[in-house]
């Protein structure tokens, strides 16, 4: 700009060297006057703009002339001095500027850089500038505050991703411990299906021995009202026995009175034959015979009388027994229609129960089966939990990183003040 | 009378004692009958029965002898026994019999042997009964008689 603006008033020079065409017109101008002239335009093309045309000596139009010539010297003189002093405003300006610039990129001080200039043709530059440097402001403003949320973020996702790693770890612990379990459970509910086989198998035994029970207690039952009857008829027997030797008895009286009598008689006739001395010996050794007999009769009728009383006795206690035994066998009757109902309530029950056992055995196949496919499953989740731990693993390095990439951004940031 | 060699008795007990009488004293055994109690006689005398119509006195010889008292049941018997024209009733708890006995056997009764020595002829031992007491009769009715009359 500075070398252009003596080529422009060098040019501007020229294009006013024509200007003296009218000259030629006054066809008086003497060849030293315009000698002088020439060189005096010289000299101005040469930029020598503090010479003058002197006036002395020269024709009226030639001074006219050297007039105009002296003028344009002196305005191109004043106008050369104003350029000079507005280029060095400008240049004070920019190097202010480029000053300010300097600052900027070699401290980072964006809030240093001042706008304000009264020149009206850099304003606008420097109001760019300025626009520019405040975007840059905003830019650093709003970048340190990303970086320090970066940063915050960063340590959380770390924090996150650590404790998701430690997480997945005991997922991957719980998941081996749930996989044993499930083993454990797969083992008993084998041994549960065994155990409701072998309950399953024992019911059946039950229910046969309760099925035969059932028959043998109705023979029981039968027998009982067998032994019931028979207990009838020995009672009835007992009763008609009892009535005989009743009879008996009464008969062994008459036969004991009898005997009784006897025996006086035989006494007495005794006595008559020892009265009658001699003769009547033999009459007394027959009665003698006689009471021997009676009192055998006697004695025989004490001993039939003590039978009697012994049947008597004996006939009493079977009447009782027999008593007894009806009492039982009834007892027996109502015991065995009793156990009869309870033997239909085991039937039902071990029934039921057999049932169930085959419920329970079937049930726990399918819980087997359902046990292995967790199991299986479980196996799955483990890979997936590895994998997850894997990942969760780098992403904690990621974290870790962009935590230090936050940090070194913070840290690069800081370099540019804003404020 | 030792030229009789043995005598026959009519041999019965009563309470423990077993009492023999001579048989010719004897007239008849029986049995126990309807006993009619008698006011104003002697506690031995049990009451009145009747035998062919003749009314006896019934004697108990435990209470005679004061040993006791019978206890009459209809197994029980009494004897008749006489004396001259006397007769009288004895209670006998049991009749044995008649027997024979030796008179070499014949012991005299105990002295001091009790109240009942007076009214003993004697006493024989005997494997059967022990001691057998042979008992007068005729003393027995006498005595009876006159304390009855007395009273």
């Amino acid at each position: 700009m500075t070398t252009d603006t003596p080529a422009t008033g060098g040019k501007k020079k020229k294009s006013t060297t024509p200007s003296p065409t009218p000259v030629p017109a006054s066809a008086r101008v003497t060849s030293s006057e315009a000698a002088a002239l020439l060189a005096a335009v010289r000299n101005m093309a040469e930029g020598k703009y503090d010479v003058r045309v002197d006036l002395s000596g020269l024709s009226a139009e030639s001074a006219q002339l050297a007039v105009a010539i002296n003028d344009l010297m002196t305005r191109v003189q004043e106008d050369l001095a104003e350029s000079n002093y507005r280029r060095e405003r400008i240049q004070h300006v920019v190097d202010n500027a480029i000053g300010g610039l300097m600052v900027v990129v070699r401290q980072g001080e964006l809030s240093a850089f001042n706008t304000s200039t009264d020149d009206p043709v850099l304003a606008p530059l420097l109001d760019g500038f300025g626009k520019v440097i405040e975007t840059l402001r905003t830019f650093v403003r709003e970048i340190n505050e990303a970086a320090l949320r970066l940063s915050s973020s960063a340590n959380e996702v770390l924090a996150a991703s650590t404790q998701h790693e430690s997480s997945s770890t005991e997922q991957a612990a719980a998941i081996h411990e749930t996989t044993a379990t499930m083993e454990e459970l797969k083992h008993a509910s084998a041994q549960i299906a065994e155990n409701a086989g072998s309950v399953a198998r024992v019911a059946e035994e039950t229910l046969n021995s309760a099925r035969s029970g059932r028959g043998a207690i109705a023979e029981f039952i039968q027998a009982m009202q067998q032994i019931r009857a028979d207990g009838i008829a020995v009672s009835e027997s007992i009763t008609k026995l009892l009535r005989r030797v009743e009879r008996i008895g009464t008969v062994v009286e008459v036969i004991d009175e009898i005997a009784d009598r006897s025996d006086l008689l035989a006494l007495n006739a005794a006595l008559e034959g020892s009265r009658a001395g001699e003769a009547g010996k033999g009459f007394s050794i027959v009665a003698a015979e006689m009471r021997r007999l009676a009192e055998n009769v006697l004695d025989s009728t004490k001993e039939i009388k003590n039978l009697i009383s012994e049947i008597r006795e004996a006939t009493t206690a079977a009447a009782g027994a027999a008593e007894a035994s009806r009492t039982a066998t009834e007892a027996g009757e109502r015991l065995g229609s009793v156990a009869a109902t309870a033997v239909e309530g085991i039937l039902a029950g071990v029934q039921e129960t057999s049932d169930a056992a085959r419920v329970i055995n079937l049930a726990t196949q399918q819980q087997r089966t359902a046990t292995e496919q967790v199991v299986a499953s479980m196996a799955e989740i483990e890979d997936v939990t590895r994998q997850t731990t894997q990942a969760s693993k780098q992403a904690t390095s990621a974290a870790a990183e962009l935590t230090q990439l936050a940090t070194r951004l913070s840290e690069l940031i800081k370099r540019f003040k804003a404020d | 009378m030792a030229a009789q060699p043995d005598e026959e008795v009519f041999v019965f007990r009563t309470g423990d004692m077993a009492l023999g009488v001579l048989s010719a004293r004897v007239r008849e055994v029986t049995r126990m009958g309807p006993l009619t109690p008698l006011p104003r006689t002697p506690s031995f005398v049990l009451g009145v029965v009747g035998h062919r119509g003749e009314v006896l006195p019934l004697i108990d010889l435990l209470r005679f002898f004061g040993q006791g008292e019978s206890r009459p049941t209809s197994r029980s018997r009494f004897f008749i026994g006489e004396t001259g024209s006397f007769m009288a009733a004895f209670f006998a708890d049991a009749v044995v019999g008649l027997r024979r006995i030796l008179l070499s056997d014949k012991l005299p009764p105990p002295l001091g042997g009790g109240s009942q020595a007076e009214f003993l002829t004697g006493v024989v031992q005997s494997p059967e009964f022990g001691t057998l007491n042979l008992l007068d009769v005729a003393k027995v009715i006498t005595h009876a008689r006159a304390k009855a009359v007395i009273r």
